[in-house]
């Protein structure tokens, strides 16, 4: 159990999105605590990715507001939106990770453009990889690891920051079940070390079972917010906690192959 | 900003301008050889006007006196010639001198003179001006006040040589500034064109940086510089070609100046201004998308 004060750390209230005659999503009102876990479930072209958009400010919403820590989009200017984005991690189903440097320098580059200092990056690239387990390829490029590599290394740079609220659009998306399940056990350590984590995903089979709070999302309209019923620690959550220990057995083979 | 993200900026702009070393120089020649058409216009045009300037200095303004003026009169003359503004010198030709002169200029036909019963030439003074003298308005404006003098016969100075140099010139500086105004929308279109290429292909890492909270100050200060390297390269591609060509050209007209090194020094600052320029433009507007 974590923080048992509950804040909230981020917000969207009566957010309405349109895209000219069509609209995208409608009266959105949804609040995140900190250190909760929150998945955004819905088909695709429900509205998720939008949504996801509209919290780290990359579009803003027609009506209403989306609040992050200090940070309100109405009453934003656009020089203060990098300052908000160092406070959220962002996750995506293609990683996005720059294929010309390395991985340390690419978990680098969040801290780089804070402008920390050397030593500072140094000690915590070195403590994130480590977390996700992928010190040892500090050195490679993006290309040389494995869809599930990858997703670590972008999930490492999303908390380079030390963010209070992770947002993940599809992180799973790409990879196959098993890797899936270990990228799940990743968020769910990062959550489970204080960071809120907001996953969007299509995938109710793959999410239903950990009994998380679940937002659905419909035609860019809420249906359902399902309250968290369980509270805990998540990894207790997993199914069998030896089938991810597996999983990162199996998705290390994978790269020996790959090679 | 803290002296780190300075250290990192840099380290940014140059993995940039060694990934995009291609295109980069490709767009370095065409700026380098449309700066090398202004400037060797300017080059032509600042000879030209030399030459001209060397020519003000042959410029002499007689003031030919009355026939049978007496000496005071002819004195006081000399004076107040003196006496004006930009005048240098007043030198005396008698008639005699006058025919003699003009009997050299003949040469071999001065002969022809011996049929003359009398001298027809009138005595003159003969002027030197200083250089702020050599328009053809302030010229035209003098000649016009010292002919309405007592004793004053006409005024000459070759006005219509004069006034046709003066044309020339100004008609080089125009065609400059025009080939100049038109190079300069080029070379910032080249180079503005050039970032657009190098944002479209790094557009990835562009949206990256903005997602992990890069400012835009910290993504778009790699492809300034990138800008005004690409300026400085090509105006040190085109006055190098320049000098080439003045080299070439120097065979045949010994004469010919090149620019000073203050010159060269500020027309490279000139043009990394103008590449940073450029480049600012094509950043600005892809970051407001």
């Amino acid at each position: 159990m974590k923080s048992t004060e509950k804040r909230i750390i981020a917000g969207v209230y009566h957010l309405s999105k349109d895209f000219g005659k069509q609209f995208a999503l409608q009266d959105i009102n949804i609040q995140i605590a900190n250190g909760e876990f929150v998945f955004l479930v819905g088909p695709s072209g429900a509205g998720k990715s939008t949504l996801l958009r509209m919290i780290y400010m990359d579009d803003f919403p027609t009506a209403g507001q989306v609040v992050v820590g200090p940070f309100v989009s109405t009453r934003m200017k656009r020089s203060t939106i990098p300052h908000m984005r160092r406070r959220v991690g962002i996750v995506f189903q293609d990683f996005r990770l720059l294929e010309d440097r390395t991985v340390f320098e690419n978990v680098a580059l969040a801290m780089k453009v804070m402008g920390t200092g050397m030593g500072e990056i140094k000690r915590q690239v070195t403590d994130i990889l480590t977390r996700v387990g992928l010190y040892h390829k500090r050195y490679d490029y993006p290309t040389a690891l494995s869809g599930g590599e990858q997703q670590r290394i972008a999930i490492a740079r999303a908390v380079a920051n030390s963010p209070s609220l992770l947002l993940a659009d599809e992180p799973t998306g790409n990879l196959d079940p098993v890797v899936t399940r270990s990228i799940l056990e990743l968020l769910f350590r990062i959550n489970a070390a204080g960071t809120a984590v907001l996953m969007a995903t299509h995938d109710f089979d793959l999410v239903r079972s950990f009994g998380q709070r679940i937002i659905y999302l419909e035609e860019g309209c809420i249906v359902k917010d399902k309250e968290m019923i369980y509270v805990g620690d998540l990894r207790d959550r997993i199914d069998d906690s030896s089938v991810s220990r597996e999983a990162d057995r199996l998705s290390g083979h994978d790269i020996e192959e790959d090679r | 900003m803290k002296p780190s993200e300075v250290g990192y900026i840099i380290d940014e702009s140059v993995l940039m301008l060694k990934r995009r070393k291609g295109a980069t120089s490709l767009s370095v020649v065409i700026m380098g050889l449309s700066l090398l058409i202004l400037v060797m216009f300017v080059l032509v045009t600042l000879n030209i006007s030399g030459i001209i300037g060397k020519a003000g200095e042959e410029l002499r303004v007689y003031a030919y006196l009355e026939d049978g003026l007496g000496s005071d009169a002819s004195r006081d003359i000399q004076y107040r010639l003196l006496g004006m503004k930009g005048v240098e010198e007043v030198v005396f030709i008698s008639r005699e001198e006058a025919l003699d002169n003009f009997g050299e200029a003949l040469g071999s036909d001065s002969d022809v003179l011996e049929a003359l019963e009398e001298n027809p030439l009138p005595d003159a003074y003969r002027m030197k001006l200083g250089p702020e003298m050599y328009r053809s308005d302030i010229l035209a404006r003098m000649a016009e006040e010292i002919k309405q003098w007592e004793g004053i016969e006409d005024v000459r100075y070759g006005r219509r040589w004069f006034e046709r140099g003066e044309k020339l010139v100004r008609g080089f500086y125009m065609t400059d500034l025009g080939i100049g105004l038109i190079v300069l929308f080029s070379v910032v279109f080249v180079i503005s064109n050039t970032v657009r290429l190098t944002i479209l292909s790094r557009r990835r890492a562009i949206d990256v940086m903005k997602l992990v909270g890069a400012t835009n100050t910290y993504i778009q200060i790699p492809f300034v510089i990138e800008g005004a390297l690409q300026g400085v390269f090509a105006s040190l591609l085109a006055v190098g070609l320049l000098a080439l060509i003045f080299t070439l050209a120097k065979r045949y007209l010994p004469g010919l100046v090149f620019f000073g090194t203050e010159w060269v020094a500020g027309f490279i600052v000139f043009c990394a201004v103008l590449g940073s320029l450029g480049s600012f433009l094509a950043m600005r507007r892809f970051l407001k998308m």
